[in-house]
């Protein structure tokens, strides 16, 4: 694809005010919808951190080994932050479905059965009930009633940590379907590493179960192993993907065949449709 | 011509099924004077017992038919496919919204059955169940929300000589989606408007509910009969 | 030029391989599967740091529970394991060589060897839960089980690999010499990691 027959394709831009140039690529790039749904991936993930990280504080998670009291403690000490940590999260939990839907699309773009992408939507679509906002919904209960018997506080407490942390399932098979999906592509959508990268996502989901078992050590669900590990994992996966996705789209030619390369940096400052699809 | 392929058929289980959930919705004792989150654990258990018939009638009819709406929601995705779209981004978040909001109104369900179970255990428990119940219905509106918006971007998107929707309707679900909102922070009030029976929580988010099913299926229809005749499907 | 016994493969291929393992910079193998391999030794290797940490603070502890394991049994499981990895080595230089039924039969014997550390594993484990035993029964055991059960499961995803290369190798249309290289290459760190764990957990005392 040479600069010149890529100046050809592109309409005009005009040069203005990042506001103005913003709203000339609302109407008229024409891989809006997939920009728009890669930038509220980038946007959820940020309320998610904002939310569990900072106001509820439930991640890094609380200790398993606390006894009711303890635990209520925990609610009493937390009682803002999760109220509207979590409200929070009631609002903006939709954004995950344009993030299932980008991905579910890149494996569309792959060259293999549709099977593969519906699963994968339809794996992540059912994932957040029990794996999020079941614990969401169990502290903001637990918060909004302090005075509760102890003994109740902690029964919410468990439900809530081991629903997030324990909803392992739904994360290894659909880890395993991109991983499949990946290996399997011959139009070089992602690369091969990353299909092996989804594997040690996957096994992420392995080394959290002993989180079932036990109230203290590594393997508890707030335990070096169990979480701490797994998380810089997590971490580094979504931190890639999310690039990727980005790659992809910047890539995606709308064919069948193999996606393109990245044209090279000399090329973006020349070509204006490079520069507006960037 | 277009063989016959249903799309009337699932049309019309929405006024069947909204016949079924007004009634049900009436039926249940704790909504029209919706249950306040001050009420005491001794005057919650008193509830559940006094009135299991029914909360158990109302909520077993409920279970059984909070997900029709799906197959409306599926008519509106295809409708959205027929959109000037690049991609099908659009349509793959319907399908992931359309199957959170009922899983949620699922649980909060089983919450309240739960409650009226064994109305005789210690009356926190009851509580709690409560809580569980009233909490998990009312902030269902993640999912939702993100439907109206994907509506709205959608119908902006669809450029096209006749688009598949009016603007209008474009218009309509984002004021939707404003008018869900406070209902996710019902958390953060135990009395008051914000509360799960106070009037942004529960009278704006349900009747918004009502209000926009009533909307999106005229709209739907209006639609799939226009296509029918353009297309000349036989029934 | 002459055909090697046994060749199936178009000849374009067959000399670019050899020309390729001539150029002393030739990676084995997908680039791919090297980053996997160094990301899983990292991960593996935080949790033997985490091992040898909590091992320090409760020294008495580990030094007795790991006197419940038997060195034997460690050594014969390392035996098999590097015996199936020998297999492996000379199942890639077979099928450069173009010598795919030879190539096949080594496959086969990875595996054999792979079942073989397979069924002493379980043994061992059973044999560890007779004696009282458990994964809950003490932080060393904890560890073992943890470290010997991800293990485990890399020899089992370590079948399936083996599993697509024997696919490849088996019908000449299919041939990859890439695949093969990249399926040894994993197999190759089932076996390093196996020699690792069984350092830590059988050796250092």
């Amino acid at each position: 694809m040479s600069a010149p027959a890529a100046e050809a394709m592109a309409p005009l831009v005009q040069p203005g005010s990042p506001i103005s140039r913003f709203i000339w690529h609302c109407r008229n790039n024409p891989k809006r919808e997939l920009w728009f749904a890669w930038w509220t991936t980038v946007v959820f993930y940020n309320f998610f951190t904002i939310s569990f990280f900072v106001l509820s504080r439930t991640q890094p998670p609380a200790n398993p080994a606390l006894d009711a009291q303890g635990a209520a403690h925990w609610f009493e000490k937390n009682h803002y932050g999760i109220l509207l940590g979590f409200a929070i999260m009631f609002l903006v939990t939709g954004m995950t479905a344009p993030q299932n839907a980008l991905i579910a699309y890149s494996m569309r773009r792959m060259s293999i059965s549709p099977a593969f992408g519906y699963s994968y939507l339809v794996l992540y679509s059912l994932s957040a009930v029990p794996g999020m906002l079941l614990l969401c919904i169990v502290l903001t209960v637990g918060a909004m009633r302090p005075e509760r018997d102890p003994e109740l506080q902690q029964w919410l407490f468990d439900l809530g940590f081991l629903s997030y942390v324990g909803t392992m399932g739904v994360f290894l098979i659909g880890s395993i379907v991109w991983m499949l999906a990946i290996l399997i592509d011959k139009n070089r959508v992602f690369p091969k590493w990353f299909a092996y990268l989804n594997l040690c996502n996957a096994l992420t989901e392995v080394v959290v179960s002993p989180a079932w078992i036990f109230h203290s050590g590594v393997f508890a669900w707030n335990g070096v192993i169990a979480w701490w590990i797994d998380m810089v994992v997590f971490g580094i996966y979504t931190g890639v993907f999310i690039t990727l996705l980005r790659n992809m789209i910047r890539r995606e030619d709308f064919g069948t065949g193999a996606l393109p390369d990245l044209p090279p940096k000399r090329m973006l400052e020349t070509s204006s449709l490079a520069k507006a699809a960037s | 011509m277009r063989r016959t392929d249903g799309e009337l058929i699932l049309f019309w289980t929405l006024p069947a099924m909204a016949v079924i959930w007004i009634s049900a919705f009436f039926l249940f004792p704790g909504f029209v004077h919706p249950m306040s989150p001050t009420m005491s654990a001794d005057e919650v258990a008193a509830f559940y017992r006094e009135n299991t018939g029914r909360i158990r009638f109302s909520m077993v009819l409920f279970n059984w038919f909070c997900v029709c709406l799906i197959p409306v929601l599926m008519l509106l995705v295809v409708q959205m496919r027929k959109m000037a779209h690049r991609t099908p981004i659009f349509s793959y978040c319907m399908l992931g919204c359309a199957a959170g909001g009922p899983a949620i109104f699922l649980i909060a369900n089983l919450f309240w059955l739960l409650a009226a179970f064994r109305p005789e255990r210690p009356a926190e428990l009851t509580q709690l169940y409560n809580d569980l119940a009233w909490v998990t219905f009312t902030i269902q509106v993640p999912y939702l929300i993100m439907q109206s918006v994907l509506l709205a971007l959608a119908i902006y998107c669809d450029r096209q000589s006749r688009p598949v929707f009016k603007p209008w309707v474009a218009h309509f679900n984002l004021l939707v989606a404003a008018a869900l909102a406070p209902a996710a922070f019902t958390g953060l009030a135990l009395g008051g408007p914000m509360a799960w029976d106070g009037f942004l929580p529960f009278w704006v988010k349900n009747i918004t509910i009502a209000v926009w099913i009533a909307v999106m299926g005229v709209v739907v229809g209006q639609a799939i009969r226009r296509q029918r005749v353009e297309d000349g499907v036989a029934a | 030029m002459t055909t090697p016994a046994g060749a199936d493969a178009p000849p374009n291929e067959f000399d670019e391989v050899k020309a390729k393992v001539q150029d002393h910079r030739f990676i084995p193998g997908q680039p791919d599967m090297w980053a996997f391999v160094l990301f899983e030794t990292l991960v593996f290797t935080s949790y033997f740091v985490v091992y040898l940490l909590f091992r320090a603070q409760h020294h008495e502890l580990y030094l007795q529970a790991q006197a419940n394991l038997d060195l034997r049994i460690g050594i014969f499981n390392t035996i098999a394991l590097l015996l199936s990895s020998w297999a492996v080595a000379r199942c890639v230089q077979a099928s450069r060589d173009g010598a795919y039924r030879s190539a096949l039969t080594n496959a086969f014997m990875t595996i054999f060897f792979g079942f073989v550390f397979f069924v002493s594993k379980v043994l061992e484990w059973a044999k560890e839960i007779r004696m009282g035993n458990g994964f809950t029964t003490n932080e060393f055991f904890q560890h073992y089980f943890f470290l010997t059960s991800i293990h485990f499961l890399h020899l089992l995803i370590g079948f399936i690999v083996m599993g697509v290369v024997i696919y490849q190798l088996w019908s000449p249309k299919r041939r990859s010499q890439e695949l093969v290289e990249t399926g040894a290459t994993y197999w190759h760190t089932v076996d390093f990691l196996w020699v690792l764990i069984f350092a830590l957990l059988y050796v250092v005392r």
